[in-house]
């Protein structure tokens, strides 16, 4: 008898246990919790520093941008997390649309160049980053290929089954990707294009990163990534990491930072935004292999970012494809999904 | 009409009973509350969500889980998927189990660890072996055979690594089957003249097809089910499993994820009624759990020399698959540069500690709650009879059918509102997405049944009238389950132990839905890790994971031995 009732007592016990647990770390103050949409040890190393430097707890999560996005809309009444930390501002532009980040200049921004911001302060820019083609030279010799210099390159015959992508609905690259060949070819012209490129692809990821990788292993020949992704692994070991731009332009990223709407700990939260926007934050992320180009006007750009800052970019409009995110991801799983791989 | 009044006669007798011992009373309410909240509640939300199209009652989420042709090759892949891999698991399980049975073959202690690997090892592992191996910089097609272009993602490879995961499970079920065919009847046909060949077609294996029906359908469900390889190695080649995932935590659709969702639990549950209602009836072995005497096992070198080199062949690729891990884990980059470093370990000494912490400490806490709770239910549905009893037996049960990617998606729908007491202002339960309880809550639902399950057939193995002795003595229920059935089922219970903690620790379709930034755990890195493609960092989780695990259970082991309650 005593002893069931213990056995009780105790489950119980664990249960209440953590449920107040977890109310009393969200009545601390001073702990902060961010998604992060960049790379997983970029992120670590952040919330190491700013823990380091402020005695702020921090915790975070790496997800792809487009779970980032739908957690918010899980969570809209019971936000979890104050901060969204990197990925492209498509996404951070959807969410201001669906009310689930609100805004915040940080007095930080000034430094921030025009146009890598929010006009209404929704989201701020912490870097840029180029889209591109990433390649494998040992493979593209073997196969008597060469790299494919444009978007159309890329439905030649022999690049079938060599090229790997993101998928757009879950990856901030792979929309990046998207809405440059909508603004560059018009919507229809484009989701033909897709179908076509469709039957290349070898594989589409989750995360946008992951083709680089796979170039560099040499799981593929061809990838689509952001070209700074592609120099990190380069300089990691990759050595047969070439890269190219299409030549018919290309789009880009601008990596923000938000506030969320109704997150906790807000007054941790802005702390950490004036943080990262600062020359010595942003310069920090070339130590762990993040060579994009800086939106702080005094911060000095990654050296190896370089050869690649003369890439021929198109007029990107990143409210028009966070506003029409949702419809084109859509459109494009609709359309693409009409040719389905079978395999 | 007389009937049902004596049921209901009979039932209001054990209910007057069970009110006199409230200790049980309360034991028997709570367990119903546990299993309706955190099993039927979700799955109902699902069904709700599924059904539900702006607010209303619709079948668009059907219609558009159908309507695209993209959704119905995905549901005809998972189907042939499930076919595939569960016949070949059968037709490999099968080989091993037999030869080890019926011939004079060295090694059984081998082929046993085999069948433990996957239950220890994360289920990733195969699956980074694989592309390891026969990836395009794999060991195998590249270095060995200097094939360059070997496609390993999509279908091929998905079911290769399947295979390797669960034949074992086909293995150990049919090898306590043959072992219980009792030799004598094999004989006896012998004696009348059959040829050994006659003896195995007509008399052996019609014994055992029941067992394969079984293990055919257990593995079919774990291959539909899973989450982890196909979204490792399946490439353009998607499931419902992976494409619930997508759309609802990947796109936000939850009306379509729900829509899929159903569709994937209806395949599973169908499953899983016919092998337990059907088949599990159908079994011709009379289970005396003895056999007579000791089998005269083959020992005709020309069959068993071919048979022990196809077996050792086949363990060794097995065991291959899980020693490269900890070798990946230890050089610079693979298929590139193949330095030996320890890299990998001091990025997760650096930056990466908190998943392996958090998910050891919940899951010791999981398992903890598992095994007691597990134990109790078994008591319950096995010794006592009460209304609900079926329905507790049946959920409980019933949780292994259930894919775990729709666990987790029940979760969020259900879990990120407050639950009030109807008409009070007091919260039942508070929102739980982000926190660790529903991460533990999570692992003691999806460990559960199989800790029923062992608690249930310990408890039908021991004479009840022992208990009703000790209750005719005087004893008060809990009494005799803490001092006299806890007892005996310790080894089961201990078991369960070890079982749930390696489950827990391992499990990745349904928390993938439930981490957060402050409960970040293990396999969701490792999963990161391996889309992101940091291969290095991924073994080295993996190979902490796997030492973890496998210390827990020798631990384990070694305790039990100790305190004696081994047989």
């Amino acid at each position: 008898m005593k002893k069931i009732l213990l056995l009780l007592t105790v489950l119980l016990f664990t249960i209440s246990c953590g449920k107040k647990e977890t109310g009393d770390s969200e009545k601390k103050d001073q702990t902060l919790t961010f998604y992060a949409g960049l790379q997983e040890d970029h992120a670590a190393m952040v919330a190491k520093e700013f823990e380091k430097e402020t005695g702020i707890k921090t915790n975070f999560v790496r997800m792809s941008s487009g779970e980032v996005l739908a957690r918010l809309k899980a969570e809209k009444n019971n936000m979890s997390a104050s901060v969204w930390y990197g990925g492209p501002v498509d996404a951070f532009v959807a969410a201001k649309e669906a009310d689930l980040i609100e805004p915040y200049i940080s007095p930080e921004a000034a430094n921030i160049k025009d146009g890598l911001k929010d006009t209404e302060g929704y989201w701020t820019g912490i870097y840029v980053g180029y889209l591109g083609f990433v390649g494998n030279q040992k493979m593209l010799d073997e196969k008597g290929l060469k790299m494919p210099a444009s978007w159309a390159d890329l439905l030649k015959p022999e690049y079938k089954g060599e090229i790997v992508v993101a998928h757009p609905g879950s990856s901030g690259t792979a929309y990046t990707m998207l809405a440059t060949l909508v603004q560059l070819m018009g919507e229809d012209e484009a989701m033909e294009y897709l179908k076509k490129f469709n039957g290349q692809v070898r594989q589409y990821t989750k995360s946008g990163t992951a083709p680089g990788r796979m170039a560099g292993q040499g799981e593929t020949t061809i990838g689509i990534t952001f070209l700074h992704d592609a120099i990190k692994y380069k300089k990691e070991g990759y050595k047969d990491i070439v890269i190219s731009a299409p030549s018919e332009g290309t789009g880009y990223e601008i990596g923000g930072v938000a506030l969320l709407k109704n997150g906790p700990d807000q007054e941790a939260a802005k702390k950490f935004i004036d943080w990262v926007l600062t020359k010595k934050v942003q310069e920090m992320g070339k130590t762990v292999g993040s060579f994009q180009f800086l939106t702080n006007k005094d911060a000095m750009p990654p050296a190896e970012a370089d050869p690649i800052k003369d890439t021929k970019l198109i007029k990107y409009d990143f409210d028009w494809a966070g506003k029409n995110r949702i419809r084109l991801v859509e459109r494009f799983s609709t359309e693409t999904s009409t040719t389905a791989p079978t395999k | 009409m007389n009937n049902l009044k004596l049921k209901i006669d009979q039932e209001l007798k054990h209910m007057k009973k069970l009110t006199n011992d409230p200790t049980l009373f309360l034991t028997i309410i709570f367990s119903l509350v546990v299993v309706s909240f955190f099993v039927l509640v979700p799955l109902y939300n699902v069904l709700k969500e599924s059904f539900t199209f702006k607010e209303t009652f619709s079948f668009e989420n059907y219609k558009n889980a159908f309507g695209r042709s993209g959704n119905v090759a995905i549901i005809l892949n998972t189907l042939k998927l499930g076919f595939i891999t569960a016949t070949l698991s059968l037709i490999i399980g099968f080989f091993f189990a037999y030869s080890t049975s019926y011939m004079k073959i060295k090694g059984k202690k081998i082929f046993d660890f085999i069948a433990m690997l996957p239950i220890i090892s994360p289920p990733f592992v195969v699956a980074l072996s694989a592309i390891l191996l026969f990836g395009r910089q794999g060991l195998i097609t590249r270095g060995l055979l200097g094939i360059t272009d070997f496609e390993i993602y999509g279908f091929h490879g998905l079911v290769l690594v399947q295979v390797l995961s669960f034949f074992p499970i086909a293995y150990l079920m049919l090898v306590g089957l043959l072992q219980g065919i009792d030799p004598s009847v094999e004989e006896a046909s012998r004696d009348l003249g059959a040829s050994k060949l006659k003896v195995f077609t007509s008399v052996t294996f019609p014994l055992v097809i029941p067992g394969i029906a079984n293990a055919f359908l257990l593995v079919f469900i774990q291959s539909i089910a899973d989450f982890a390889n196909p979204v490792v190695i399946g490439g353009n080649f998607t499931t419902i499993a992976v494409k619930i995932y997508q759309e609802g935590i990947g796109n936000f659709q939850l009306g379509i994820a729900t829509a899929l969702a159903m569709i994937l639990l209806s395949m599973s549950i169908s499953m899983f009624v016919v092998q337990r209602f059907y088949i599990n009836k159908k079994s011709y072995i009379t289970v005396t759990g003895k056999v007579s005497r000791a089998r005269d096992l083959v020992k005709d070198k020309i069959v068993t020399i071919p048979v022990f080199i196809t077996l050792i062949s086949l363990t060794m690729f097995v065991i291959l698959m899980y020693i490269l891990i900890p070798i990946g884990s230890f050089v610079k980059l693979w298929g590139i540069n193949y330095t030996p470093t320890l890299d990998h370990y001091k990025y997760i000494f650096d930056y990466g500690m908190d998943p392996i912490i958090q998910t050891t400490v919940l899951a010791v806490i999981a398992t903890i709650i598992t095994s007691i709770f597990s134990m109790i239910l078994a008591f319950l549905i096995v010794r006592k009879k009460f209304i609900g009893k079926t329905f507790i037996e049946f959920t409980t049960i019933m949780a292994l059918a259930i894919p775990g990617t729709i666990i987790g998606l029940g979760y969020v729908i259900s879990y990120n509102i407050t639950y009030k007491i109807p008409f009070t202002d007091i919260t039942l339960i508070p929102p739980l997405t982000g926190t660790a309880l529903i991460i533990v809550i999570a692992f003691i639902i999806r460990s559960l049944p199989v800790g029923v399950r062992s608690g249930m057939s310990s408890l039908q193995q021991i004479d009840p009238s022992i208990e009703e002795a000790a209750s005719i003595l005087g004893a008060s229920s809990s009494k005799v389950f803490s001092s006299v059935t806890i007892p005996m089922i310790k080894e089961a219970f201990f078991s369960g132990l070890i079982y749930s903690f390696a489950r827990s620790m391992t499990l990745v379709s349904t928390i993938i839905f439930l981490i957060s930034a402050k409960w970040k755990l293990l396999t969701p890195t490792v999963m990161d890790n391996i889309d992101t493609g940091r291969i290095g960092i991924a073994s080295a989780y993996c190979t902490i994971l796997i030492i973890i695990v496998t210390t827990v259970m020798i631990t384990m082991k070694i305790f039990i031995s100790k305190i004696g309650v081994k047989k």
